[in-house]
This record gives structure tokens, sequence and C-alpha cells, in this order.
């Protein structure tokens, strides 16, 4: 039983190595100088060259338009939803069955089918191009993965101290800040994490609906691939760059990942 | 207000696309004179399906690989050890990376010049053409990619589905004589399929929105051989300007992704009632 288990352990660790390997590739392109970056000998002198051209350069700006975004639209996602999620956790509605429905719908639609209005939308709006518009987008994604997760951190919370907190003069709104949000706390972090990884690592919006003043560093690092003539440990560092926020950060909220993704999926 | 936000792009989509609308010329934004014409010309362009035909081709190929391969380790790594536990994370790597991220890791190692898979496979004297620009490879690199960024998905679903199967019915199969295949098939294999469903749907709807990996690798080439629906979507109307096409294209998705969505519904509604 312990040897097979040693095997089962032992297996793990070669297959993860492999299926990693892609990407520490990547890592250690991005530590090459640019004359030696073809070759795949793994001795060599490692530089950080890629990574001072880079800060020079356009990078920085994208890199902050990708952060703002992110951001924003994370913030502006729990503002609204979180206070919606209390309410369908705490009290009964019509429809809060469609819900589930309604975030599917979100979690399932092709980007494509959204992009097309909004683009008309933000033409007509002068919202193209902006840091704003793009945070704007990202809420209509987010909103949908706040309410649902954040309903279940909420109903998992006891009723009975917010009771107590409303028969000593606690009004619904200070039982909800004082009481009910402290309690769902952790997930409150773990939801805001994973409304910015998604919000993050979207390409297809900011490649569309942004230009030059608020282009994201997904869409920059496509932008070398273009017109910087293929200058591949530029492409690299500026690839580990956009991924090692998302690593960070999923390191954190790794229990709760695997719901997060499959929301809509699962029935409460 | 969330109806708004979501049922508000839908209408404003299917309505472009009764139009022949184009930026070129603003009076086509209202232009009814032909509502279905778009519908019409979607049905008798041979690039439009042979879109869906690779659309269907690749779905079927990653979903297909994706649930093997996650199964298969789910399998394996399903066993009580904390070690294993901790080595789960690892395994989240792929799917969280930014598929932008994704796209280019796959774009070093398909590039001949700069791929340590080339250079390995000259090296031990099997040199190969590039697989990303062989109109009758460029499908099969794509689907390697994608089933290298999204079996995490499937294998920790089910991992976690495995770990939810009771011990007495493993217990009493063994007792009784059944090998490890039988206990998959016989035991395992029911409990798990509710979870199992899902997650293919999941996938085959996910796979209708691959993007990054084919922007980056193949740009819809060579030849439209991994032009997918969606990518074809994309060409019509931010290529080529056909605003009204585009939206009708996407409206015809829509309708086919909400077709399968209910389909998760209903599945994982009963996925809860077993």
């Amino acid at each position: 039983m312990t040897r097979r288990r040693g095997l089962a352990e032992g297996f793990g660790v070669l297959i993860l190595g492999i299926v990693l390997l892609p990407a520490l590739w990547l890592l250690q392109m991005s530590f090459r100088h640019n004359d030696d970056i073809m070759s795949s000998h793994l001795h060599f002198v490692p530089t950080l060259e890629n990574y001072t051209s880079l800060w020079t350069g356009q990078f920085p700006s994208s890199f902050l338009h990708s952060l703002l975004a992110s951001a924003f639209s994370t913030a502006f996602s729990l503002l609204l939803g979180v206070p919606a999620a209390y309410a369908l956790a705490r009290w009964r509605f019509t429809g809060a069955q469609q819900i589930g429905l309604w975030i599917l719908a979100t979690r399932m639609a092709p980007p494509i089918a959204f992009t097309i209005p909004f683009f008309l939308a933000f033409t007509w709006a002068g919202l193209m191009d902006t840091v704003t518009g793009l945070a704007l987008i990202y809420v209509t994604f987010n909103l949908a993965l706040v309410i649902w997760s954040m309903r279940g951190f909420f109903t998992a919370v006891p009723r009975s101290l917010e009771e107590a907190a409303w028969i000593d003069g606690c009004g619904v709104w200070s039982g909800f800040l004082r009481i009910a949000v402290p309690l769902a706390m952790p997930g409150l972090a773990a939801t805001g994490i994973l409304c910015f990884i998604l919000s993050w690592n979207d390409f297809f919006f900011a490649l569309i609906l942004t230009r030059t003043q608020a282009m994201t560093a997904p869409v920059a690092i496509v932008n070398f691939m273009q017109y910087a003539g293929w200058e591949w440990g530029k492409i690299a560092a500026a690839g580990v760059l956009v991924m090692l926020p998302v690593l960070v950060f999923t390191f954190f909220v790794r229990a709760y990942l695997v719901r997060g993704l499959m929301a809509g999926g699962v029935k409460e | 207000m969330l109806a708004v936000v979501t049922l508000g792009p839908a209408i404003y989509l299917v309505v472009t696309s009764l139009t022949p609308l184009t930026p070129v010329n603003p009076d086509t934004l209202f232009d009814f004179s032909d509502p279905l014409g778009n519908y019409r010309a979607i049905l008798t362009t041979d690039e439009f399906w042979r879109s869906v035909w690779v659309q269907i081709e690749l779905s079927i190929v990653t979903v297909l690989t994706q649930v093997l391969v996650g199964l298969g380790l789910a399998l394996l790594l399903d066993r009580p050890s904390r070690f294993l536990e901790a080595l789960r994370t690892g395994f989240l790597v792929p799917m969280v990376l930014p598929p932008i991220v994704v796209a280019i890791i796959w774009k070093v190692i398909y590039t001949p010049d700069i791929s340590p898979m080339h250079h390995l496979l000259a090296w031990l004297g099997m040199p190969i053409h590039s697989l990303i620009t062989d109109a009758g490879t460029a499908i099969w690199a794509i689907a390697a990619a994608d089933t290298w960024e999204w079996f995490p998905f499937t294998m920790l679903m089910l991992l976690a589905a495995l770990q939810m199967v009771p011990k007495e019915p493993q217990e009493a199969a063994r007792i009784d004589g059944a090998n490890a295949m039988q206990l998959f098939w016989h035991v395992r294999l029911p409990y798990i399929r509710p979870t199992l469903v899902v997650a293919v749907l999941f996938r085959l709807i996910d796979s209708i929105k691959a993007f990054p990996l084919i922007y980056v690798l193949t740009d819809g080439g060579p030849g439209g051989a991994t032009e997918v629906t969606n990518y074809y979507a994309f060409q019509q109307t931010f290529n080529y300007a056909y605003w009204g096409y585009g939206s009708a294209v996407a409206t015809l998705m829509v309708a086919g992704v909400f077709m399968l969505s209910l389909a998760v519904n209903r599945m994982s509604g009963e996925a809860i009632d077993d």
C-alpha cells in the first residue's frame, strides 16, 4: 500500500515536471542575451537586459493599464455584488433561481457576441480606448461571479449572529457591515482575487476595445511580436511579468479557485 | 440592472445582425430592408461551413484528450497523501496562466529556430517541419496546446468527484474479488459520471471561445485550416468590417452555446438529484 502510494507520488512529481517544463522554458529564455536566445544549451550567463529594456519602453504604461482596469473592475464588482449577494442569501426573492441561469449565460456566451455591441456603444459614448471602458466590460462578467460565490459564503455565516445584532439596535446595513462582511472576509478576499485574475488575463476585449491610450500588457506583448522584429528575449520577459501576479495570487486562493472557475456549473 | 447589462448587448447584437452594417457607411445602421440577408449569405458561404467543421473537429479532439488525460491523472493521484494534495496546486498553473502567455509559450515551442522541441528532435536525428505552418498539422498543434492549458480543469474536477465516492462499496467490491478495472468501471465511474458530464460540457462550451492560441499561433491559417467559427466572426467583423454579417455569425454562435448551456443546467441539476 505505501509502496503504491510512493509510486503515485513519484509519478505525480514527474508528470508535474513535464507539464511545467514549457512555462519554465519561457522563464529561462527571459534571462538570456538576445544573441544566444536561439540556442537550447542550458549553460548560459543570465542577464537582466530584457527586463531593463522593457522598463525603458512602452511596456510599464501598458502594465499599469492592466493593473488599473483589473483593480477598478474588481472593486466595482465587489461594491455592487457583495450587498446583492447578501440580500440573496438572507431574503427570498422571486426569480432568485433564475440567477443561476443568468450567471451561466454570462460565463458561457462567446465574447465576440458582447464585443460587437460594446464596440458600437463605446464608439458612441467615447469610451473606446479608455481604461474606464475596459473596466466596465470586466464588471459585466465579474459581477455574476461575485454574486454567485459570495451568496455561498454569506449562507455559511450563521443568521443568529446578525439577529442578535439587530436586537441590540443595529440596522440592517450595520449588521451587514459589522457582522456578515467580517465573517465572510476570507471568501471575500478569494472572490476579489479571482475577479482580478480573470480581468488581468483578458486578451480579447482589450485587443478590440483599446488602441494606444489604454493598451493592456497582454496586447502589448502581441505587439512586440508584430512590430519589434521578434525580439524573443523581450517577449519572454514580458510574458514572465504578466504571469507573475497571477501565479502569486493563485497560490493564495488555490482552494477556492477550482470552485470559482466552475461557477454556475454546480448548483448549491 | 443585471438583466440590462446582459440582455441589452444581446438584443443589440440581434438587431445589428439584421442590417448590412459597416462602419464605412453610417446609413447602414438602420437599414432593415433585407433583415435576413446576412443569414442567407452565411448559409451559402463555404468559409462559414468550413469554420464550423474546423470548430467541431477541434472541439471533439480537445475535449476528448482533456477528459482522458484528466481522468487518467485523477485516478493516479487519487490517494490519501498530503504530498499529492500539495502537488495539485502545481497543476493549476497551466489553466490560470494568462491565455496570451500560454500562446507565447507554445509559439516558442512551435517556432523551429528557437524551439527546444525542434532542437531536440534535430539532435536525435529526426528533424521535423514547422507544425503550425502546415495545413495538415496546424490544427493538431493547436489542439495539443489547448490540451496542455485545460486538462488540469477536468483533472481537478474529477479528482474532487473521486474523493466523494464512498469507501464502503469499493471495499465490498474488492472483497468480492473485483480487479482495478472492474472497480473503476462498475463502482467509481457511476459515482463520478455526473461530474464527468458537466466537465465535458464546460470544456465543450469553452472550446468554442478559443481565441488567443489561434490568434498567436496560426492567425486562422494556413489557408483557413485553423479558422474556427469564433475566429471567422472576429475576422469578418474587425478585419473586413462586415459588422452586420459578423453579428449574424455571433448570433448563431450564441444560440448554439445557449442550447449547450441549457444542457449543462439540466445535467448539473440531475447530478444533484442523483
